[in-house]
């Protein structure tokens, strides 16, 4: 039965494209061993200089996302959430011949509406917009007041090749599982 | 000032500030685990060289590989300082070198160029 479920397990994966997959807490730590496998990984690929720099840029903006987002929302009173928000699912893969980047992760059901907003306007903007938004962002105030939709944001939609596709299912009354998938 | 020397990680620059020589170099790959405490006490050392400086001409050279938003950030800052330091009369001069395999870092120095008028650019293909 292990090797049975373990290759059901992988054959699932594969089905997908995915090439390289982690589930479990996102840490700086757990970003730098994943990011060394990952460039030795593309640099296997020779996938072209720009591409492979634009996967690894949106692949680190992905996980610091996730590490900031459950720093930020750490409530005091309930000290198991940053656990909870920390634990995230990340996806590399290939998919007519484009390379994902999908990454998954609790969020409070709070931020819902303002994040999916944010991210839908970003879906529409032309790369100009993009970049006026990006410069305008870089001159704001700092990360701590723009939770959810920073400049991390403007930056996974600068570098992905074609507009990045999100969503979100609830999980609870506190909590909603958001994902959101790049292509590079 | 004393001279500013930090080697290279994997996930920081190299800096090399020679306050005697007003030569200023950020080398490597940038996405640190806090860029804040990466670059904040190296960014306000520059500003007040900067501030003390009468007249004179600094030269600074970004030679990144990559770097994530929040060192973008960092440098936005960077570049709206030394275009202001040019209207206390200092000569800036800012060398932007390039992998030139690499759009996507040829078009961050174009844009951050964009803002800056009494600086002078300068975009240089990097010696890989």
């Amino acid at each position: 039965m292990l090797a049975k479920d373990l290759s059901e397990f992988r054959n699932l994966i594969q089905a997908q494209g995915i090439i390289f997959c982690y589930s479990g807490y996102i840490t700086e730590a757990v970003l730098s061993g994943i990011g060394e496998a990952l460039k030795q990984k593309l640099y296997l690929e020779d996938a072209d200089k720009t591409r492979m720099r634009n996967i690894f840029a949106i692949f680190v903006e992905q996980m610091q996302n996730v590490i900031r987002y459950s720093a930020e929302n750490d409530a005091p009173d309930d000290s198991g959430d940053i656990n909870e928000l920390r634990y995230g699912i990340l996806n590399i893969g290939v998919e007519d011949d484009k390379f994902f980047i999908t990454c998954g992760n609790k969020i409070q059901r709070a931020v819902v509406a303002r994040l999916s907003g944010r991210l839908a306007d970003l879906q529409k903007m032309t790369p100009d917009e993009l970049k006026s938004l990006f410069k305008e962002k870089l001159r704001g105030p700092t990360e701590a007041t723009s939770k959810g939709a920073g400049v991390g944001f403007i930056e996974i939609a600068r570098r992905s090749s074609e507009v990045f596709d999100f969503g979100f299912m609830d999980i609870d009354d506190r909590h909603t599982f958001f994902a959101l998938k790049a292509f590079i | 000032m004393d001279n500013i020397k930090i080697d290279g990680t994997d996930r920081s620059p190299e800096i090399d500030f020679d306050f005697a020589n007003n030569t200023f170099t950020i080398r490597g790959e940038s996405y640190p685990e806090d860029v804040t405490a990466f670059f904040g006490d190296i960014i306000a050392a520059f500003e007040a060289h900067l501030a003390d400086m009468d007249g004179g001409a600094v030269e600074f050279n970004f030679e990144l590989i990559d770097f994530n938003s929040s060192t973008a950030k960092v440098l936005m800052g960077l570049f709206d300082t030394l275009e202001e330091a040019t209207e206390t009369g200092v000569g800036v001069t800012v060398d932007w070198h390039y992998d030139a395999e690499d759009d996507t870092m040829e078009e961050l120095g174009e844009e951050f160029a964009e803002d800056l008028e009494a600086a002078t650019f300068n975009m240089k293909v990097l010696e890989v």
